[in-house]
């Protein structure tokens, strides 16, 4: 007797009476005989402490109630995704995903099919008895065909479809590297199940992939006969249908060791781009000359505009100088077809609403922009367009600006469409005032920090697009 | 010499045998045969053996499905074999009694602020909780959370799994949550429906985990832009049975990372998942992101299945077979729910005076606070309530403004579930006479406008949606 099951099974109704050392399994049942070479090679194998069994949905949902291990029980056909999870959090572990037939061959279908192929180390032990036990005898996945259940009164037909071939489905997927049928219907097939039971649970200790065995098993309730004939109908039924033996055998050498997980701060601190690095401030005061506490600005254009870049730049420049800022995509149904807007906010303190219906700045790249958001921008506001594409501008409400820069001329002057946005931060600072000259530019190469050999270009194009409304509105 | 071993013969106690007889067969020498006496304790027939003929090969013992029933001859065999308890002991298992190994709290070093979406300051500030187990699948409006993870998690030797479903994610995170370490996924609404099955399974075997759901509109495949009408499932949806989880509300790039932090806090404080509930536009919202001054890394609670000798005794289960016992596992859960009443939390902004409160939370609370500074502006008290909680409801720091206040105006991105909460919340108070309570709500993807809440409450216009909605008849359920 293996020393791997509980001296007690206290889990089975507290123990009481005989509960402590019996079984809940009917009489003849092949899952005690699993339960036994699992718990032995477990044994033999010395890694007690560290497994962890996943009992499943079915009759074997109380395999915890027997084994002396780490247990968990998952849902319905869920156990090699859980089993995946123990496995990822502790990759020392030794993780069996038991299953029956209904758990794993109908319900679970996705999740040990998506295990079989990612191969992480695992043991799947799968006991196949054609039929559902808990649930009472209905039609499982791999009941005979004319097999006749609660589910199937006159046998299993054509459109219940053939029964689910499970150890030459997994065998065929990429990630395992030990599939075997085995059996349990005599001594011979008795020895051959718990041997590779025990080289399944091997496979995984030396962190070679994942094992797959499936055991061929007796279910005498539901078959409706008595053991010894359950076990001849396995033979003589079964096995022509679920042939025994070897389906792969692949093993490769270990290579199953991830590293534990770093905690360094410093490390942690740098990748998610924390930066101590203090960025100069050029802002005196807020820009109240637009407004006293929050100004809104719309960009708007197509995609490749460079209006969320834009956006983001605004962004960044405004917080750099102590500010809060946001920036957000606009959503709507005009957000569709290629266009790409963008609303942001630069607050003193805080920003309110993030969204800008009612703009103090629009740049608009191009004339369905700017028809569409023209009209939203506030009185005393500032409409930028790009005149290089827009070449009737219409007018707008009272007392707002309307100015039209070249920014795709002057940025294919330059020999780059895409620094056309930049032209238009170049003429935003330059109408608006929004933040002096170096605020912008510091946002600039700060962006461009890793590539450095855009900045001298991107410089220029700012150059140009301050220049333009300079000798515009002088 | 050595000394020649005898192989055991094999011993069987009559109440650990079920008669099945699938020795009999096993046994070359015939030695078993099926028994004729009813066993007077186990109402069942076992086998009887004569071993005058055994030759100890252990055949019969590999047949037997019992792991009590035959087995080889113990060394000692005497009398004794009459008192299990005294031949197996008393001793459930021989693991030891788990010892905590605690997380520690480490310096970060301090840092100038990020400008960062939503979705990555999640992120971030799971990392900074400590989660290194990253689960998810890919949808529309929350993938940048998983993608930020994918691109981090390897740098730091931890893990992301592209799970192949939704409800392959959430029992991933059933079995890393179960081994004791904080891990969490990204998803939005379709794929929050997936998940729920799971959830329930965790609510009922106690097993943390952090659910970012950034909602999207619905009902089946809606579209991807941001609603609010997952309320009812994370506050009274999660999965079948008596469930609840804390579900945290943000409204800023920065909420999104502190409510993140506070999630992995509160998922391992109840060992309860925790839902932060968070809407495509925040998601996609960029905004200042001040880093905390510490990070945390995970220990192992003492209830963990991490897989070693110091966790062996442990188990992870939600079934508990008799009503007795689940009866007690409920009461012992709703406790718990009980006790996560004092982490409501909410935000009021100038609702000292306010007679008109408006009532909203994620984006939409924004859109509100826009609409509270216009309506201030032209002399209307109004001020925000803003839960950062859904589940519990801070129905204490609401109710002494809904006893000042002249009106309440819930603004939210769905059909009135926000509202539910806070009319059933009331409904619990000794408040018999609510206030009126008026709403603008926006649905499918679009949001409520700062300016039609100003509308709503000057009652100067007919706002968007409302007019449909007069048509619409209220639904009582």
């Amino acid at each position: 007797m293996s020393t791997v099951f509980y001296d007690r099974f206290e889990r089975h109704s507290n123990a009481e009476g005989l509960k402590a050392h019996a079984t809940h399994y009917c009489p003849g049942c092949g899952h005690g005989l699993a339960h036994k070479y699992l718990a032995e090679a477990i044994e033999e194998l010395g890694v007690q402490d560290r497994t962890v069994a996943v009992s499943p949905v079915g009759c074997s949902v109380f395999l915890y109630y027997y084994l002396d291990v780490g247990n968990t029980q998952a849902a319905h056909g869920r156990a090699p995704a859980v089993a995946l999870g123990h496995k990822m959090a502790n990759p020392n572990a030794v993780v069996v995903s038991y299953q029956g037939d209904g758990d794993l061959a109908s319900i679970g279908l996705a999740e040990i099919v998506s295990a079989a192929q990612m191969g992480i180390p695992l043991t799947v032990i799968f006991v196949n008895n054609a039929i559902y036990g808990m649930t009472g005898g209905q039609m499982a996945p791999t009941s005979l065909m004319g097999q006749k259940t609660a589910t199937s009164p006159y046998g299993r037909g054509v459109t219940a479809g053939q029964p689910m071939k499970m150890a030459e489905l997994v065998s065929g997927l990429d990630g395992t590297v030990y599939v075997e049928r085995v059996a349990l219907f005599d001594a011979k097939n008795r020895a051959r199940a718990k041997k590779a039971i025990k080289k399944a649970l091997q496979i995984q200790v030396e962190g070679r992939g994942l094992a797959f065995v499936e055991v061929l098993a007796e279910c005498p309730t539901h078959l409706k006969m008595n053991p010894e004939e359950t076990e001849k109908w396995v033979k003589d039924n079964m096995l022509p249908v679920f042939p025994l033996g070897v389906k792969k055998d692949s093993v490769p050498e270990p290579w199953f060791h991830p590293a534990p997980p770093s905690f360094d701060p410093e490390k942690v601190l740098k990748l998610v781009g924390g930066s101590s690095e203090h960025l100069e401030r050029f802002c005196t005061s807020f820009p109240t000359h637009l407004d006293p506490h929050d100004i809104s600005l719309k960009l708007a254009g197509s995609g490749g505009d460079g209006a969320q870049t834009a956006a983001m730049l605004i962004a960044h420049a405004g917080i750099n100088e102590g500010f809060d800022a946001t920036h957000i995509p606009s959503y709507g149904p005009e957000s569709r077809g290629g266009t790409s807007y963008a609303d942001v906010h630069v607050a003193e303190t805080e920003v309110h609403n993030p969204a800008a219906p009612r703009p103090h700045v629009l740049i608009a790249f191009n004339a369905p922009s700017l028809a569409k958001f023209g009209p939203t921008v506030r009185r005393g506001g500032t409409i930028l367009y790009d005149s290089s594409v827009v070449k009737e501008p219409g007018t707008f409400g009272e007392g707002v600006r309307v100015i039209g820069v070249p920014m795709t001329e002057t940025a294919v002057d330059l020999g780059k469409t895409m620094v056309k946005n930049i032209v238009a931060l170049g003429a935003l600072q330059a109408a608006t005032g929004l933040f002096p000259k170096e605020t912008f530019l510091t946002a600039v190469r700060h962006a461009l920090k890793e590539k450095c050999a855009m900045i001298p270009l991107n410089e220029e194009a700012f150059a140009w697009g301050v220049k333009t409304v300079e000798t515009l509105t002088s | 010499m050595p000394e020649l071993k005898e192989r055991p013969k094999p011993f069987l106690l009559p109440e650990f045998c079920k008669g099945c007889g699938r020795c009999i067969s096993a046994c070359a020498k015939h030695c078993i045969e099926f028994g004729k006496e009813i066993n007077p304790q186990t109402g069942l027939v076992p086998v009887v053996i004569d071993l005058d003929h055994c030759n100890a090969c252990g055949l019969c013992i590999t047949a037997c499905p019992e792991p009590y029933g035959l087995r080889e001859t113990p060394v000692v065999l005497e009398f004794e074999l009459e008192d299990p308890e005294r031949l197996f002991g008393t001793r459930h298992s021989t693991a030891p009694e788990p010892v905590e190994i605690p997380a520690e709290i480490l310096p970060l070093p301090a840092s100038e602020p990020l400008v960062i979406k939503g979705n990555y300051a999640s992120a971030i500030g799971a990392i900074l909780a400590g989660c290194r187990h990253f689960f998810g699948y890919p949808i529309t409006p929350s993938t940048e959370g998983a993608e930020l993870m994918a691109k981090l998690l390897p740098l730091l030797d931890g893990v992301f799994v592209q799970a192949v479903s939704e409800v392959a994610t959430v029992n991933h995170i059933y079995g890393t949550g179960g081994a004791g370490l904080p891990c969490m996924t990204f998803t939005s609404s379709p794929g929050f429906s997936l998940m729920l099955e799971g959830i329930s399974y965790m609510i009922g075997s106690e097993v943390p985990g952090v659910f970012v759901n950034v909602m999207r509109g619905g009902p089946g495949l809606g579209n991807i832009a941001p609603e609010q009408a997952d309320i009812k499932l994370g506050v009274r949806g999660l999965g079948h049975g008596n469930t609840h989880a804390i579900v945290l509300v943000p409204s800023t790039p920065q909420e999104m990372l502190d409510l993140t932090i506070l999630a992995f806090d509160l998922t391992f404080k109840y060992r309860n998942p925790v839902v932060i509930l968070s809407d495509g536009y925040l998601g996609q919202m960029t905004g200042k992101v001040t880093l905390p001054r510490t990070m945390k890394k995970p220990g192992i609670p003492t209830w963990a299945v991490y897989g070693d000798r110091n966790h062996r005794r442990n188990l992870i289960t939600s079934i508990y077979l008799s009503e007795t016992d689940l009866e007690r596992h409920n009461e012992h859960l709703n406790e718990k729910y009980a006790q996560m009443a004092v982490e409501a939390r909410s935000e009021s902004y100038l609702c000292d005076d306010a007679e008109v409160v408006l009532i909203a939370c994620n984006t939409p609370a924004r859109a509100a606070k826009g609409a509270v500074q216009d309506l201030r502006h032209e002399g209307v008290k109004a001020g925000l309530f803003r839960p950062i909680t859904l589940w519990p409801f801070p129905i204490d720091a609401l109710l002494p403004l809904a006893r000042k206040a002249k009106r309440l105006v819930v603004v939210e991105a769905s059909a009135g579930q926000l509202e539910d909460e806070i009319r059933l919340a009331l409904s619990r108070t000794d408040v018999r006479n609510v206030v009126p309570i008026e709403h603008v709500r926006r649905m499918g993807g679009m949001l409520p406008q700062q300016d039609d809440i100003v509308a709503k409450v000057q009652g100067s216009r007919p706002i968007a949606g409302e007019e449909k909605a007069a048509m619409r008849p209220e639904v009582h359920v």
